[in-house]
């Protein structure tokens, strides 16, 4: 939109990155390298009885082969959601157990990567093979109920009314169930440690979201002091929720550097992220809505089954999100946690929304048939001001303003609702679908340092990671026009452990946490100022600023905290843990919008989807670098369609693992999958959540795809597709 | 295996070709490789390497313009002699299996997968990779057009993408964003970075065509 609060700057780390100057993680190459490389379990659950690693230990080049025996000194990675570090509790080649499929039992490590993958292959292993179940549907998969779960932060279900009866009485019902396979991130960059000590300290290299939970958990499986680890993570090639908590190789790298006296790198295979990693959980989704003629909900009733690991309980927030999507009189949620054998699911991009959203607004279109309404009328009658799980006002919400512009941008009311009624040129069926989407206006504690110096210079240093999201442009504009200095001026530095503490950055809360911060510091730096005598009103170059202090430079440093938390949570993030606050504060409720218009072409002949045009409109508070924001949002579209069309892991339920583990099995969205894409922006900030206006955008853009894409091809072609990811097969099959 | 039988074999092949190159025996060699992970191959008692196997290749070529020389290990793939060997880390490690285009990189002037690539596959070739593209501190117009378009986030496939880029438009295939979208798709961004990187490509053509 043109007439945005923020201007438009060029993304500040682009010119590197278009050089190939950015180094990642793995990017670091010390002198005198050990390369590591894992081999891993062949069978779907057991343990190990022996490795043989003399034909390993043979092959000249090899240094060394470590197995669990060698790895007595190790404590066990703690889960992030049980209290600790780690995507899971259990540490691959810690024990002999292997707890799934493809899970690391040996790591070589030689001097070059080929004599390590070589020796990979020569291990001779024994095991112990135990009965598994590797999906949710297997009779060894173990429901439990998600509120009578152990879990370090229960979770209950929602009750508000008498939702089952309010279901029996209303007037107009849809009673659909969804599934959804797994799903995983792929971010580009592999997941990778450079590890290298210099005497007791020891220095990590790695592509991290969360480079002080690294940090402390590696210090905490070596039992060494965190002040002697540092973290480097200052760009990481996309995350997506994968690199959000320590991996398995991490401790091992720094192990293995350790006993070897010698830098190890690590890079984890595609294949192996299949198998030692985390994945958005398979659902099955029952929805139920009752409506009065009119269109008004009066009671909606949610059944969740998540997958989890037999190791962890991976929290399922399904409910949470479904909640809030309008002004339900009575809603009632019960969800199940499936535990199976595989590694511990985890946060991939909209971790629930996604699921939620393709369910809740599929039913809802379902329904707008059944009423014979417009989709956006039934939305728009439903919307709400006031949270119905909490009784507390929505701080903003913005969803009708999405659906009115997203509408006639789109160009909406071309659309003929009855199903096979649209035609492209060439004979294609035209579909065009509307859904909307949510996500937690989440935030949390963060610290930020600010450098001035008499040149004219800034240096900021802020606890986030720049992930691709544009968060080191964000802050650099943000300060730019606070302190009115050019952006050219200013170097940001974020994701090093050495400087300011580096909390998780994942959940929409980046900048929601991070401009707070910036902004506070920028403030402390002026007060700073005054008191040193310096008349800041007068106007003046801020070097000159500083230059009247008599100091070479100023740095200050300043923190902030959500809505409702004490200053004492910084103490959390200071020590690497989890801290986020949302989305329910103290009298009010903060979630983001999206509104998607999605057109479709399908082939009429072979089902064949297109998705050559999509709208989108989202409600994610200020907007504060309009530039990248554009770029995140269609890349959120894009995992839409992607997450819809495209990825679905298909789970060897006979012997565990994943059998389509790479990139061109598990289909991810090429540049031919894509056509237009336009974001809009609605840019009113919320100065409830924060101090900056900021909701949260990273999450948010991708929710409410899917459904805007299952309803379009319920338009185009009448049928309803209730299984994700949508395969030409089921636009195929006879209708019933 | 003989320096000069892998001349011979690359002489035939233009140098580029991985099959025929892997007729002078050292197949099983590199389906180890190829096929690390796989379950298969890693609980196969696989019969000890021929000596002959592990010497070192001589492979000299020159690398953004500079003649280089290195004795490889004949199982080195082009990306890993670039990044661990020579530095040069722009051309991205994404799958190591030819499947994402983050390592791609121009030899003799077309674009190759570099994790495809046996390093000694390039000896007396030009390699360019994204750190020679562009000059001194000119950029070359795609490189210009990406930040122009803002084609890119994480910056991980970057390299990849504006390599490929640039060998779209010199063989011909950046005459529509929908020719671009295909003779592109071989360049996976995570990021979905696609529609800026179309509109890159449509204007670097235009600036390269002159």
């Amino acid at each position: 939109m043109s007439r945005n609060f923020y201007p438009e700057l060029v993304r500040v780390d682009a010119l590197d990155k278009v050089r190939g100057a950015t180094k990642f993680g793995t990017d670091n190459r010390p002198d005198n390298l050990v390369h590591g490389a894992f081999a891993v379990a062949t069978i779907g659950k057991g343990r190990v009885i022996s490795i043989d690693t003399a034909a390993a230990e043979a092959l000249p080049g090899v240094v060394s082969v470590i197995t669990h025996r060698n790895t007595t000194s190790l404590k066990p990675a703690q889960f992030l959601m049980g209290g600790g570090f780690a995507f899971q509790t259990h540490s691959p080649l810690l024990t002999d157990h292997v707890a799934y499929r493809g899970q690391p039992i040996a790591l070589v490590l030689a001097e070059t990567l080929e004599v390590a993958i070589d020796a990979t292959a020569v291990l001779q292993v024994s095991y112990e093979e135990q009965p598994f179940a590797a999906t949710i549907d297997n009779p060894l998969a173990e429901p439990i109920a998600q509120a009578e779960a152990p879990m370090r932060y229960p979770l209950e279900d929602i009750s508000v009314g008498d939702a089952p009866a309010a279901y029996e009485g209303g007037a107009v019902k849809v009673d659909s169930t969804f599934t959804m396979e797994r799903q995983f991130q792929n971010p580009m960059e592999l997941i990778g440690t450079v590890a290298a000590w210099e005497g007791d300290r020891l220095t990590i290299h790695e592509g991290t979201q969360n480079a002080g939970g690294c940090k402390f958990g590696v210090a905490d499986q070596l039992g060494i002091n965190p002040d002697n680890v540092t973290v480097i993570s200052p760009f990481i090639g996309g995350g997506f929720g994968q690199k959000n908590s320590m991996q398995s190789q991490l401790v091992l790298a720094a192990f293995a550097s350790r006993e070897l006296g010698r830098p190890v790198k690590i890079v984890v295979p595609r294949r192996q992220l299949f198998h030692d990693a985390t994945s958005r959980p398979a659902t099955r989704q029952r929805v139920r809505l009752a409506a009065n003629r009119d269109g008004r909900l009066v009671g909606a009733l949610y059944d969740v089954d998540a997958q989890t690991s037999k190791l962890d309980f991976f929290p399922a927030e399904h409910a949470d999100t479904a909640a809030r999507f309008y002004g339900y009189p009575a809603f009632k949620s019960f969800t199940r946690l499936i535990r199976t054998d595989i590694p511990t699911p985890g946060y991939m991009r909209a971790p629930f929304e996604h699921a939620t959203a393709f369910a809740i607004e599929s039913a809802m279109d379902e329904l707008a048939y059944k009423l014979d309404m417009d989709p956006i009328e039934l939305r728009l009658r439903n919307d709400t001001a006031v949270d119905v799980v909490s009784g507390l006002p929505h701080s903003s919400r913005h969803v009708a303003e999405c659906l009115r512009r997203g509408a006639e941008t789109f160009g909406w009311s071309r659309r003929d609702p009855t199903p096979r009624s649209m035609f492209a040129p060439n004979g294609d069926l035209i579909g065009m679908g509307v859904a909307i989407g949510l996500y937690s206006g989440s935030g949390g504690p963060t610290r930020a340092r600010i450098t001035a110096r008499r040149d004219g210079a800034v240096s900021l240093n802020v606890g986030v990671h720049e992930m691709g999201q544009g968060v080191l442009t964000a802050i650099t504009n943000v300060v730019s026009k606070r302190l009115g200095i050019p952006a050219s001026a200013i170097t940001a530095t974020v994701g090093v452990t050495s400087g300011v503490p580096q909390p998780l950055t994942a959940g929409s809360w980046g900048s929601a946490s991070a401009v707070p911060a910036t902004e506070a510091a920028c403030d402390a730096l002026m007060k700073a100022l005054a008191e040193a005598g310096v008349d800041i009103s007068a106007s003046l170059p801020l070097g000159e600023m500083v230059a009247r202090t008599g100091a070479g430079q100023m740095q200050v440093e300043a923190s902030s905290v959500a809505p409702g938390q004490e200053l004492q949570v910084l103490g959390r993030t200071d020590t690497g843990r989890v801290a986020p606050a949302g989305p329910v504060y103290p009298g009010f409720v903060a979630f983001s919008y999206a509104a998607h218009f999605v057109e479709v072409h399908v082939e009429g002949s072979t089902g064949r989807i297109r998705v050559p045009r999509v709208v989108s409109m989202f409600d994610c508070g200020r907007v504060l670098s309009p530039r990248t924001a554009r770029s995140q949002a269609i890349g959120g579209v894009v995992w839409g369609i992607g997450g819809t069309l495209r990825e679905g892991a298909e789970t060897d339920a006979r012997y565990g693992g994943v059998m389509n583990g790479d990139i061109a099995e598990y289909l991810i969205p090429v540049n031919a999958d894509i056509g237009s894409i336009e974001p809009g922006f609605i840019d009113e900030p919320d100065f409830q959540v924060n101090r900056s206006g900021v909701k949260g955008l990273g999450e948010v853009v991708m929710a409410g795809v899917a459904p805007a894409i299952i309803n379009a091809v319920y338009h185009a072609t009448g049928i309803r597709v209730r299984d994700l990811p949508l395969r030409l097969e089921a636009l195929l099959k006879p209708q019933a | 295996m003989t320096m000069n039988h892998e001349k011979e074999v690359i002489a035939d092949t233009g140098g580029l070709s991985r099959r025929d190159v892997l007729k002078g025996g050292t197949a099983l060699g590199v389906l180890s490789v190829a096929g690390f992970g796989t379950q298969s191959l890693a609980q196969a008692a696989v019969p000890s390497l021929p000596m002959a196997f592990r010497t070192e290749v001589e492979v000299a070529f020159r690398i953004n313009g500079a003649q280089t020389a290195l004795a490889l290990d004949p199982r080195s793939s082009l990306l890993d002699v670039l990044r661990d060997q020579l530095g040069l880390t722009g051309a991205k490690k994404g799958c190591d299996h030819g499947q994402c285009g983050a390592c791609t990189v121009h030899v003799d002037g077309r674009r190759v997968a570099a994790c495809m690539t046996l390093a000694v596959q390039v000896d007396d070739l030009d390699v360019t990779t994204i750190e020679g593209l562009a000059e001194g501190d000119v950029l070359h117009p795609m490189q210009q057009a990406f930040i122009d378009h803002d084609a890119l986030q994480c910056g991980y496939c970057t390299p990849g993408q504006i390599m490929a880029g640039v060998a779209c438009v010199r063989e011909g295939h950046a005459g529509s964003p929908q020719q671009i979208r295909e003779y592109m798709s071989g360049n996976l961004c995570r990021c979905g970075a696609y529609p800026g990187i179309v509109a890159a490509i449509e204007d670097a053509a235009r600036v390269m065509e002159g």
